[in-house]
């Protein structure tokens, strides 16, 4: 099963948010990460909402989509012609200065940030496509994650 | 346009107005205080008071399915707003256009668990095409024309509104009457010219043609259009629950209805045809049984359906057409014009033969009068015009219905088809009859089902409302027991209702005529007399205990393995 990204334009009202996510419940489609964010027009906001499954069922999570009232577009973005981020941060032991200077080191080649630093740990930032979040979290577990925050993925299409 | 000063509940009332509203079903409550002062001086809207929201609910269903305009149901906040819940849910399943209004504690009150207060307007969201929670009373205009506008076109459904009571108690300056629409809601109604043509030419082409008529094409008024392109084509139409009434049930080349209580013979044609046009249909699982590649397995699937939600939902389709069912049959009778149609005298020969040949096992069934259930609907279809409505409770006698009642016209078959639910009959007769006073309109009860609504038999008496409730008294959940019997071994496990009430003492004692019949014969008299007696009318009719609607679909079954085929020796 792949990964889908569908970006959505939607009303900003309140409960629009619990209309999305009731949709999903109801159809029995697992939704794997939903981000909400102001956008470019007033009284609108977009939605990134990323899913796993077939064409398919891809196809009839688009239709219930524009069937939703408040829902203005919905965009199916191709993986590969879109820019797709996601925002981790992170609270890495550090025990000895050992493991400070090798967990220092993969982040800088992750082009992660160092925006904490404390005696026993390091919190980073790292933005990027969420595979490459993956794989840094796992490197990240061998030295021991305190605390793992990730925002979920907002896309924007190249060509849309 | 000009700018007034009024109160939330004044410009619900306008708005109301404004929409054509001319009937509303409720029952105040103290998060309704405001809306109902202004309702009691109201000339333009007649309020009718109801026992039970639920009934409110249904009933608002009924008249929108009779008349084809948007009803209006109206609820307190809290246990009125819940209440309402199943009359909601069964409407908007059925795509039937229904405005509700609720109260709701005061937008300062909202979330505290005061007196009377639950979350209308989440409970609400899976049940509704779409809801509002106001919170400002300048919202009002607007979100009540968005409500009707929404409610009514496209997919028809169900719109709530959550009016909190200070939101009806302030007074501010509006406009009235916006024109205004929602920007993300165009319904797709223009169907595609590629798509229609495309349609036309596989029918023209079609050796075995067959039509499938849903609720869509009542909802579209497209019973004229469905009759042309049926005679044109000369293609057998079969209609699923819902689409009864989409042509005569008497024309010769209606097939009744299929699935999982069906006729064979409209199954059969399913089974065995090469075009297939299915129009505002959702292939729900009762038409289609189980086994989906018995399912048309030959057919090129046409499907025209409003909502394209509904295209390749549950079948796969050869040609989708996303619009009104209306327009589109126009659009493919047009281009018909310029087609050949290809002979099939012989397809039509033989959808004849098989449905003469029911007709017969019928008769011998008849005969036998082993089964007073389906002897009284025929007798009921004998007696009853054909402008007559008919609306049902769920069940056996919902199937017995189904099955054998001709229905004649369109919006005269009045049915919880998606929801099933019980206790929907009688409340929607009450609406069906105000929205056509001069109709006959008669509720082919279960004597469970009625119970569950039986107190607005009150509404009737005050109002004046005669609708004719023929309670299939088997003292069964009968459907229940059906399944006990055929497939659990006849272990009837909480299906026998017991000796009370005695439903002619029940019906007298809210002001109503009643009478017992104990056999078919005596269904015409008793009626006569119901009808005559001006009032409204209890018949409890006894029938046999252990009568089944057959055959069927059983639970797993494909639409050619029905089941209780044995009195089929004609087909
Ligand atoms: C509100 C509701 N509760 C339960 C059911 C399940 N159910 C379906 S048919 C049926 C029996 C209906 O009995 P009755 O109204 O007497 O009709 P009969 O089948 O005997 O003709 C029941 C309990 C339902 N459809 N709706
Ligand atoms: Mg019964």
């Amino acid at each position: 099963m792949q990964t889908r990204v569908i970006s959505l334009l939607v009303e900003d009202n309140p409960g629009v948010l619990t209309r999305m996510s009731g949709m999903f419940t109801m159809r029995g489609i697992n939704i794997s990460s939903l981000t909400v964010s102001p956008c470019e027009k007033e009284g609108l906001s977009r939605m990134t909402v990323a899913i796993k499954g077939s064409e398919s069922e891809l196809e009839k999570v688009r239709k219930q989509l524009s069937n939703l009232i408040e829902v203005l577009k919905v965009v199916d973005l191709d993986v590969h012609e879109s820019i797709i981020r996601d925002l981790c941060l992170m609270k890495v032991h550090t025990r000895n200065t050992e493991a400070r200077t090798e967990v220092m080191q993969l982040a800088e080649s992750y082009n992660a940030k160092i925006v904490h630093a404390s005696f026993d740990s390091i919190i980073l930032e790292l933005t990027a496509e969420p595979e490459r979040i993956d794989r840094f979290v796992e490197l990240m577990k061998h030295f021991g994650l305190k605390q793992l925050f990730r925002t979920g993925i907002t896309a924007i299409g190249i060509d849309y | 346009m000009t700018v007034k000063k009024l109160s939330g509940a004044e410009i619900v009332v306008e708005e109301l107005k404004n929409e054509g509203v001319k009937v509303a079903f409720g029952i105040p409550g103290g998060a309704l205080l405001d809306l109902y002062e202004v309702l009691y001086n109201e000339t333009m809207i007649k309020h009718i008071l109801m026992r039970h929201e639920q009934c409110a609910a249904h009933a608002a269903d009924g008249y929108a399915r009779v008349s084809g305009q948007t009803g209006v149901c109206i609820a307190t906040s809290g246990p009125g707003a819940t209440n309402l819940v199943t009359g909601l849910a069964t409407a908007n399943i059925d795509s039937s256009p229904i405005v509700a209004l609720t109260g709701q504690v005061p937008t300062s009150a909202i979330g505290t668990n005061a007196f009377q207060e639950a979350s209308t307007f989440t409970i609400t969201m899976p049940i509704t095409k779409h809801n509002f929670l106001v919170m400002r009373t300048e919202d009002l205009p607007r979100v009540i024309h968005n409500a009707f506008y929404i409610a009514s076109t496209g997919r028809k459904g169900v719109v709530l509104i959550d009016l909190p009571k200070d939101v009806q108690a302030n007074r501010v300056d509006v406009e009235l009457h916006p024109g205004d629409t929602p920007p993300g809601y165009k319904p797709n109604i223009i169907p595609n010219k590629v798509q229609t043509k495309k349609a036309a030419e596989t029918l023209a082409n079609a050796e075995r043609p067959v039509i499938l008529a849903g609720g869509g094409v009542i909802s579209s008024g497209a019973t004229d259009e469905l009759r042309n392109l049926a005679e044109t084509l000369g293609a057998g139409v079969v209609t699923t629950l819902m689409g009864k009434g989409a042509i005569p049930e008497t024309h010769p080349l209606s097939l009744g209805m299929a699935g999982m209580h069906g006729h064979i013979y409209a199954n059969r044609a399913l089974n065995e045809c090469d075009a297939l046009l299915a129009l505002g249909t959702r292939f729900s699982d009762r038409l289609t049984g189980w086994q989906l590649d018995q399912f048309a397995p030959d057919a090129t699937i046409i499907h025209v359906d409003v909502d394209a939600a509904e295209i390749n939902k549950n079948i796969p389709v050869d040609i989708p057409i996303v619009g009104d069912v209306k327009l589109a049959i126009s659009d493919i009778l047009k281009w018909l014009e310029k087609e050949c149609i290809r002979d099939n005298s012989v397809w039509q020969k033989r959808l004849k033969e098989m449905h003469a040949a029911c007709e017969e096992c019928i008769c011998d069934v008849w005969r036998a009068g082993s089964s007073t259930s389906d002897i009284l609907i025929k007798e009921l279809s004998n007696i009853l015009d054909s402008n007559a409505i008919v609306t049902t409770e769920v069940g056996q006698c919902q199937m017995f219905a189904a099955h054998y009642y001709m229905t004649r016209e369109p919006r005269t078959f009045i049915t919880s088809g998606g929801l099933g639910t019980m206790g929907f009959g009688f409340p929607a007769a009450i609406g069906a009859k105000v929205a056509a006073p001069d109709k006959k309109v008669v509720d082919i009860a279960g004597d469970g089902s009625f119970l569950m609504t039986c107190q607005d038999l009150a509404t009737c008496v005050e109002n004046d409302i005669q609708v004719v409730v023929c309670i299939f008294d088997n003292r069964y959940l009968g459907m229940v027991r059906q399944w006990q019997e055929l497939f659990f071994d006849k272990r009837y496990s909480q299906t026998h209702l017991g000796i009370t009430p005695d439903f002619v003492k029940l019906g007298e004692a809210f002001g109503c005529y009643a009478e017992r019949v104990e056999k078919p014969e005596d269904l015409k008299s008793a009626l006569n007399n119901a009808f005559e007696s001006g009032k409204p009318a209890v018949l409890d009719m006894i029938v046999g205990k252990e009568d089944k609607v057959l055959p069927m679909i059983p639970p797993g079954g494909g639409i050619t393995n029905m089941i209780g085929t044995e009195r089929c020796k004609h087909v």
